[in-house]
């Protein structure tokens, strides 16, 4: 009922809003042209002055003698600017000549202001610490569905890595590498209007069926996003205590601008995506069976699905899984029939308006989205308000609120065996065709999945899944809220109150019919198997806070101190039902179950906060800013809850001392320390060891266990972050040339982690504080404007960043820790990942060939494979090379980007290659039995005779097997590395072409893009697959590519209308 | 917007003056956790933990059960191959506990419960069943592992003990041995009852009330498993087995039906775990093997319908309503030959989705609703009759013959426990007694008794297993599937592969204790 009268509620606002704009039309005036020269110092003529309309993208430059000519109307206002000088802007009102004499300004277009920490904006020049504006045009029209997505490449520093993982996922967000192992919060903070909150992406760890379920970051409509602020290092982030100790994001909304009338902006956007096909591994000579003989009867075919072990394929009748005969020949494309074209349309209309004494801007997107598996949906709306208001001179308020609704449906399951398609299709012999796995996916007989390959249980037909009704779909409601009340006591004091309310509400449902992966519907007393289960979480976290700021200037000194003190309380509960053994057939409620399970989670926790800043500045030259917060904390022990984090950091403006250097406009040096922490990886209420009382009674005894894994500390302590960093800005030619490189070194000690322990202790993990590491690295970004002449112009931006990371040490007398035993998981192939003393972070090992003491590869007297009987450090998974590099090309009204990143330096195991090899369906499997080949010799030394091996092994099957059984790795591992097309844009900008025929004046804007993201890759040595089709986007299966869904490439077109 | 003014105010007064961590011990307190617990609670979560890994390890080994299909992860035992996924059931299940429904706990619950009770002087009865019951545990995990963590075992919680040092094999029998005789001893007839007790308790299959008749039942338990204790050195040390036998016999063993240590399930709630994946996934993969139908059918067994059958879909066994339990047609799957080559001559071909042979009867004794044993009377039966023929128990071949026709009639009493099982007739009973292939002789005693024993454990591979490695009866031949045991049999489990890396350095002095390679053909202590 609700839903229905949402459509409703809009069209009413859009005639509202129309009768608005409709009222515009008629106050136009005529277009003229305007003439003018604009002089500098001592009168001289300026090249090169922009001149522009007014809330238009009309633009021109002045010539060699200053003079500039445009077309403008009566109530139009001309803007000139130029760098050095003040920029002003000048009502045409009646004149057809405006001359301007510009003053030499204070460089003020170089005091670029940004939101650093806690909101408090400051002057670029006095930041002694690495932070990036990311342009936020750039977002809107390099459009994603998560925001996070678009910003890959874009910030040096910044990692982002997009998971193939549907519509609604998640993205992993590293600024300056990964600052904790696996467990604490590693995304930076996100910090929307002053609203500190975790990055907080759901699902991506891998366990069991994985359904990445997206972030905090997508609740943010990037048609809303005003500024986004990077803040790089944690001295930047200091302010923000334990929650920032990985840095933070600082993303403002919009809410106005005063005396700007009423404004009305709509943007609709429409994206295809399509699925990308690097599978060019599949091997397609051999069909299915084992032992080089085809299926003869339905029975061998549904056993043997899973190898393409069979014979030469030539097309005769063959009996596949369903019992028909058909011809044996390969499929090759079964993955990409199953996957459908995704879609992105988004609509997002905004009102703004703004008066002498304050301005609101409100606004509603759209989003519908579908994945390219099928069923897989995304829907989110996104309400946001803006509202500044003086409410006397010296009182100020500003309110911001963001609802966001996203409801997804059946997001891929993705990354381990089980279900998911990709699983399923990589892992069938290629003589099955696509039309039977969709047509024959029941049993006939019971409604089961009929089985097409002797892994019944997990490798499971997503046609069954899709036919037979499961489902999986989340509801979110999230509320953002921030209410300031700022009181200006003076010119140079103020206090501030901020209370930020963060509510969230998730309900998810999921549906697993009885049939999947299974042969027989019912359980031993006679009920329907599968299950069903309804969840409910709500989270609630309250920030208040306040803040006295001061600055005042002393002849040549400037001093800026402020003070505050804010409280975090989080509370939150979750609520989850289960049922199994259904009555009822074909019926998936919790009633209809004969098994009943339930629990309660719920969790409170506080942190309490002091901190301040303080800066003297002297003369624009110098900077000197300190600052430091104790931060205390509920969920540790009271004996050792709280933590200092100072922070001191140093801007030099050397360009001050050399007025000389006119190719210099700004340079300046920055220098910064700083000590953070974090109270990541601890939950709250660890201390204790709870006891689980079993659901259900044991022929009516009540009985009881240990149910956690983890043994309980209550000794942790926070861990802490030590980071220093050097940069160096510099802008020159007429700001035409604009380098900014940064340099850290960030130490992380005493992290808080879930030790692996042996299960012999009864427990598989406990937390304690450990291990320090390292990450450092060189940031680097150059600008330049290569061309800029009136019509034409042409920016260009590269950034790069180096990283190296390390692991110092692990605990004393221990230099290694296991994080995840891939194998050991039952659900996964391959190879383990550790963190070790003195190589880099997120090593990945796996037992290799064994080798002898020259280096050759050893194998048995019968020619089968040996393996190491240690797992064996193969690299790292994260990559030591990442950036960006941007082009626009604008002529007149027509923009053109072009954008290239790439990444360099990881590794990856791949999980799909090993099962596709042992499971004869690659190309690889093809060595040993291609045309006058009789088994393969394996070229290595042959352990019986000491010589060059000429056994050959004949059965394929058991030799491709070894890898698995084994764990020999060597032949999954690769380069992670990857140079890609990203995105090509074309935007026009139509607003002075429309504007000519006067009836259509009231446009103040229109314009119209197209981009296709994805293009191409231009560089890769994973064969097969994306390199980016890899990962969840969190750390425990980073590098371990098992089962991906394919990455896309989108094609998007937008418009844009202001009036 | 003065509700926002005023709690902002408070808030920040709260915080400069009221000190900035008050009451967080109280907010880090969970209102809903269950943080202290009744530790017979824990104990009887555990009873139930402390299974085999199943038909496709210990069963397999046994030439009991086997699964033809070589899948590549699904070699294991029936190819003499060492796959982790087959090693770890008991481990896995005895250390951490498995999460079978209701979840059962291991032997971390008992050790905590162990911990819970000290100074608690009024439940020495729950404090020895507990060391009874954990130290029938580790004997399984020793008779499957050798080496294995011990006396730092489960103590992550308690001692901070992460990574536990394995113990000597022999060390840990001789702690079990002192273990059950000082438990066994320590039972008090009027000491405290234990109602929670899942064999002997309330709720039991047969629930008994009071701590008498409860401790009267739990010392023939411990006796009972002194007496399987010490039958395991009669290749070692047969002095010694002979010494433990006899203090056994002498403590009081099982002495009925009504002694054995069961548990039942209703289907719904608890199910049999073992026996789902049999109905689950390809049912068609699983078989009974050659040489243990092959002995039912040539003494006629009685016992035969109800553990094989033929399905008319071996597929889909529990949709037939009329399986074939004729003895007569019954074929076990031959031991080592891979299914492909099941289809043609000289083997008996496909039947419908699978092969034309005999599975174990899952509506009956692997039906997911068949009870668990542990220990019974009829093992402690047949293990009286060896040490009867052994001379260690008095009574000669003359008790021998007794202790061996009662364990072969309770075994088959025990039938009438199974879904869809029934009580085997006196005349039955008689006529399979008197079968000149079973009946009791004093030339072939031992293996006679020996080879009941592995019939009355066809759901106990653990048990089959380990008492046809210390008397090598039944005679079976070794699989000859390949040659990665020389010819041999499997002597024991490797152990899981992640202790090589979750536990480093003790799995490592571990496996040099051994003798320096952790794989299938090393043996245990008492298999010399």
């Amino acid at each position: 009922m609700k839903k229905n009268r949402q459509p409703r509620h809009g069209s009413r606002l859009i005639s509202l809003l129309l009768s608005f704009f409709l009222s515009f039309i008629f106050c136009s005036a005529d277009a003229q042209t305007i003439t003018g020269t604009v002089t500098g110092e001592e009168n001289k003529p300026v090249n090169g002055a922009t001149v522009t309309i007014k809330g238009t993208s009309k633009a021109t430059l002045t010539n060699i003698n200053g003079k500039y000519s445009i077309t403008a109307a009566n109530n139009d206002v001309i803007v000139i600017s130029h760098v050095g000088y003040t920029t002003v802007a000048l009502p045409v009102n009646g004149r057809s000549n405006i001359s301007v004499n510009l003053l030499r300004g204070d460089q003020k277009d170089l005091d670029v202001v940004i939101v650093t920490a806690l909101g408090i904006k400051r002057q670029e020049r006095k930041l002694g610490y690495a932070a990036t504006s990311v342009k936020t045009d750039e977002l809107v029209t390099n459009r994603t569905i998560n925001v996070g997505e678009a910003l890959e490449g874009k910030v040096a520093g910044l990692n982002i890595t997009p998971p193939a993982a549907g519509a609604g996922s998640s993205t992993q967000i590293r600024l300056r590498g990964q600052v904790g192992f696996a467990g604490s919060t590693n995304s930076p903070l996100l910090v929307i209007n002053g609203l500190p909150m975790d990055q907080g992406a759901r699902g991506v760890d891998g366990a069991g069926n994985q359904r990445d379920q997206g972030d905090n970051l997508q609740v943010v409509n990037p048609d809303d996003i005003e500024s986004m602020t990077v803040l790089k290092g944690s001295t930047a982030s200091a302010l923000y205590g334990s929650r920032a100790a990985a840095g933070a994001i600082i993303i403002t909304t919009k809410s106005g601008s005063k005396n700007s009338g009423i404004g009305i902006e709509y943007t609709s956007s429409y994206t295809a995506q399509t699925a990308l096909n690097y599978m060019n591994q599949f091997q397609t000579m051999y069909g299915e069976g084992t032992g080089g003989l085809r299926p003869t009867s339905q029975a061998s075919a549904a056993g043997n699905g899973q190898f393409g072990w069979g014979a030469k394929l030539d097309g005769a009748p063959t009996p596949i899984f369903d019992g028909t005969l058909q011809p044996y020949k390969a499929y090759e494309n079964r993955l990409f029939d199953y996957l459908q074209t995704g879609t992105n349309f988004t609509n997002t209309l905004a009102l703004s308006g703004g008066g002498a004494k304050g301005s609101f801007r409100v606004s509603f997107a759209n989003t519908d989205a579908k994945g390219i598996e099928p069923r897989d949906e995304y829907k989110k709306k996104i309400f946001n308000l803006g509202l500044n208001q003086n409410i006397t001179d010296k009182l100020k308020l500003s309110l911001n609120i963001n609802w966001a609704n996203e409801i997804q449906k059946n997001p891929p399951q993705v990354g381990t065996q089980g279900a998911g398609s990709v699983n399923f299709f990589t892992r069938l012999a290629p003589t099955i065709p696509t039309s039977a796995l969709k047509n024959s996916a029941f049993n006939p007989g019971n409604g089961t999945e009929a089985q097409t390959s002797g892994f019944q249980g997990t490798v499971l037909n997503p046609y069954y899944a899709n036919q037979a009704g499961q489902n999986w779909v989340n509801n979110r409601d999230r509320i953002l809220g921030t209410a300031t009340l700022r009181y200006d006591f003076t010119t140079w004091l103020y206090i501030q109150g901020r209370y930020n309310y963060n509510y969230s509400v998730s309900t998810n449902e999921s549906r697993f019919p009885y049939g999947i992966g299974t042969s027989v519907p019912t359980n031993a007393d006679g009920t329907y198997k599968g299950s069903y289960n309804v969840s409910t979480g709500k989270g609630t976290d309250v920030n208040a806070d306040f803040l006295v700021g001061a600055n005042k200037e002393f002849k040549k000194f400037s001093f800026e101190a402020s003070f505050g003190g804010n409280t975090l309380r989080g509370e939150g509960n979750s609520l989850n039902e289960s049922s199994s053994n259904f009555v009822v057939k074909d019926l998936y409620s919790i009633g209809n179950g004969n098994v009943k399970t339930e629990s309660y989670g719920y969790g409170k926790s506080r942190v309490n906060s002091l901190y301040g800043l303080a800066e003297i500045g002297y003369n624009r030259l110098l900077y000197i800013n300190f600052t430091g917060r104790e931060d205390w904390f509920s969920v540790y022990n009271p004996l050792n809850n709280h933590v200092f984090y100072p922070s001191l950091s140093a801007s030099f403006v050397f360009s001050e001392l050399l007025p000389r250097l006119t190719w210099l406009n700004h340079g300046k040096l920055r220098l910064a320390g700083s000590k953070t922490g974090s109270a990541n990886g601890v939950n709250t209420y660890e201390g204790l060891l709870n006891y689980g009382i079993a659901a259900s009674n044991f022929n009516g005894q009540v009985t009881a266990t240990i149910p956690s894994g983890n043994a309980p500390n209550g000794l942790l302590t926070p861990f802490k972050v030590d980071e220093k960093e050097i940069g160096l800005e510099l802008r020159m030619f007429n700001n035409r040339v604009r380098v900014d490189v940064s340099a850290f070194k960030k130490v992380t000690t005493d992290q808080v982690l879930s030790v692996t322990l042996s299960n012999t202790s009864g427990y598989t993990n406990s937390k304690a504080n450990l291990a320090s590491l390292r990450n450092s690295g060189v940031e680097t970004m150059i600008e330049v404007t290569p061309i800029r002449t009136a019509h034409f112009s042409w920016t260009s931006s590269l950034n790069n960043s180096y990283l190296s990371t390390k692991v110092l040490s692990i605990s004393p007398g221990v230099n290694d820790f296991l994080l995840l035993y891939f194998n050991g998981t039952g659900n996964e192939f391959l190879g383990q990942i550790h963190y070790t003393a003195g190589l880099p972070m997120n090593q990945l090992y796996t037992r290799t060939y064994l080798r002898d003491a020259k280096g050759n590869i050893v194998v048995s007297p019968a020619g089968r494979l040996l393996a190491t009987p240690d797992y064996k450090p193969i690299g790292s998974s994260i990559p030591k090379y990442t950036g960006g590099w941007t082009n626009y090309f604008t002529y007149k009204n027509l923009s053109l980007g072009v954008f290239i990143d790439y990444k360099f330096g990881g590794k990856v195991m791949s999980s799909t290659a090993l099962n596709l090899l042992r499971q004869g369906l690659s190309k690889a499997s093809l060595v040993g039995r291609r045309d006058g080949e009789n088994g393969i010799v394996f070229p290595a030394i042959n352990q019986g005779t000491g010589q060059l091996n000429t056994v050959a092994v004949t059965d394929l099957q058991g030799f491709y097997a070894d890898y698995r059984n084994l764990q020999i790795g060597d032949p999954f591992v690769f380069k992670s590395d990857f140079i890609k097309l990203r995105n090509v844009s074309l935007a026009y900008n139509l607003t002075s072409l429309v504007n000519k025929a006067s009836y259509l004046k009231f446009f103040k804007g229109l314009t119209i893009s197209a981009s296709v993201r994805n293009l191409a890759i231009l560089h890769k040595d994973l064969p097969g697959l994306d390199p980016e089709a890899i990962q969840s986007s969190g750390d425990v299966r980073t590098g371990y590519e098992n089962t991906s869904l394919p990455t896309t490439r989108s094609y998007n077109l937008s418009l844009n209308v202001k009036f | 917007m003065l509700t926002i003014i005023n709690r902002l105010i408070l808030f920040s007064v709260i915080i400069i003056f009221a000190g900035c961590d008050k009451d967080f011990v109280k907010i880090n307190t969970d209102p809903y956790a269950v943080t202290s617990i009744d530790p017979a609670l824990l104990f009887a979560g555990a009873e139930r933990s402390f299974n085999g890994a199943g038909w496709e390890t210990e069963n397999t080994i046994a030439q009991q059960f086997v699964n033809p299909f070589n899948a590549g992860a699904t070699q294991g035992p029936n190819f003499n191959a060492d796959i982790d996924n087959f090693n770890n059931g008991r481990w896995e299940a005895s250390y951490t506990g498995t999460g079978a429904s209701p979840a059962t706990g291991g032997i971390k619950s008992m050790v905590q419960a162990i911990t819970l009770l000290k100074g608690n002087t009024g439940s020495v009865n729950l404090l020895s069943m507990i060391r009874i019951w954990k130290a029938q545990a580790f004997m399984g995990l020793v008779d499957e592992y050798g080496d294995v963590p011990y006396f730092e075992a489960g103590k992550a919680y308690t001692d901070h003990v992460f990574y536990p040092k394995y113990d000597d094999d022999a060390a840990i029998y001789a702690d079990l041995e002192k273990e059950i005789r000082e438990a066994t001893a320590a039972l008090n007839p009027s000491g405290d009852y234990v109602s929670a007790d899942l064999f002997f308790g309330k709720n039991a299959a047969v629930p008994i009330t009071t701590a008498s008749a409860q401790v009267a039942k739990w010392k023939k338990l411990g006796n009972s498993l002194l007496l399987r204790l010490g039958m395991r050195y009669s290749k070692l040390n047969p002095a010694k087995a002979q010494t433990l036998a006899a203090e056994a016999f002498a403590g009081g063993v099982m002495t009925s039906n009504a002694d054995n240590v069961y548990v039942k399930y209703d289907g719904t709630l608890a199910t049999n775990t073992a026996n789902l994946g049999l109905i689950n996934n390809n049912p068609r993969f699983y078989y009974a093997a050659e040489p243990f139908v092959n002995q039912l059918k040539s003494t006629n067994d009685p016992r035969t319908g109800f553990i094989v059958a033929k399905f008319a879909d071996p597929n889909n066994p529990l949709s037939d309503p009329n399986p074939d339990y004729t003895i007569a047609n019954q074929f076990g799957v031959p031991i080592g030959v891979i299914s492909d080559a099941l289809a043609n001559p000289p083997y008996r071909g496909t039947r419908a989705g699978g092969y034309n042979y005999s599975q174990l009867n899952v509506k009956c004794v692997a039906s997911q609703t068949a009870p668990t044993f542990w220990v019974t009377y009829a093992q402690t039966s047949l293990l009286l009759a060896e040490a009867a023929k052994r001379g260690w128990i008095a009574g000669g071949d003359a008790a021998a013959q007794t202790f061996y026709e009662n364990g072969i009639q309770a075994d088959m009493d025990s039938y009438t426990l199974y879904p869809n099982g029934a009580a085997i007739s006196g005349a039955a009973k008689t006529t399979y007694l008197t079968d000149p292939a079973v009946a009791y002789n004093p030339a072939n005693a031992l293996q006679l008794i020996n080879t009941q024993y592995w019939i009355a454990n066809v759901t106990n591979g653990t048990e089959a297993w380990a008492n046809f490695r210390r008397t090598g009866f039944p005679a079976l031949s070794p699989n000859l599937a390949n040659n990665n045991l020389s010819g041999g049999f499997i002597r024991r489990l490797s152990y899981p592969d992640y202790e090589s890396s979750n536990n480093k350095t003790n799995y490592f002095a571990a496996v040099q204790a051994i003798g320096g390679t952790d794989n299938l053909t090393t043996r245990v202590f008492w298999d010399k």
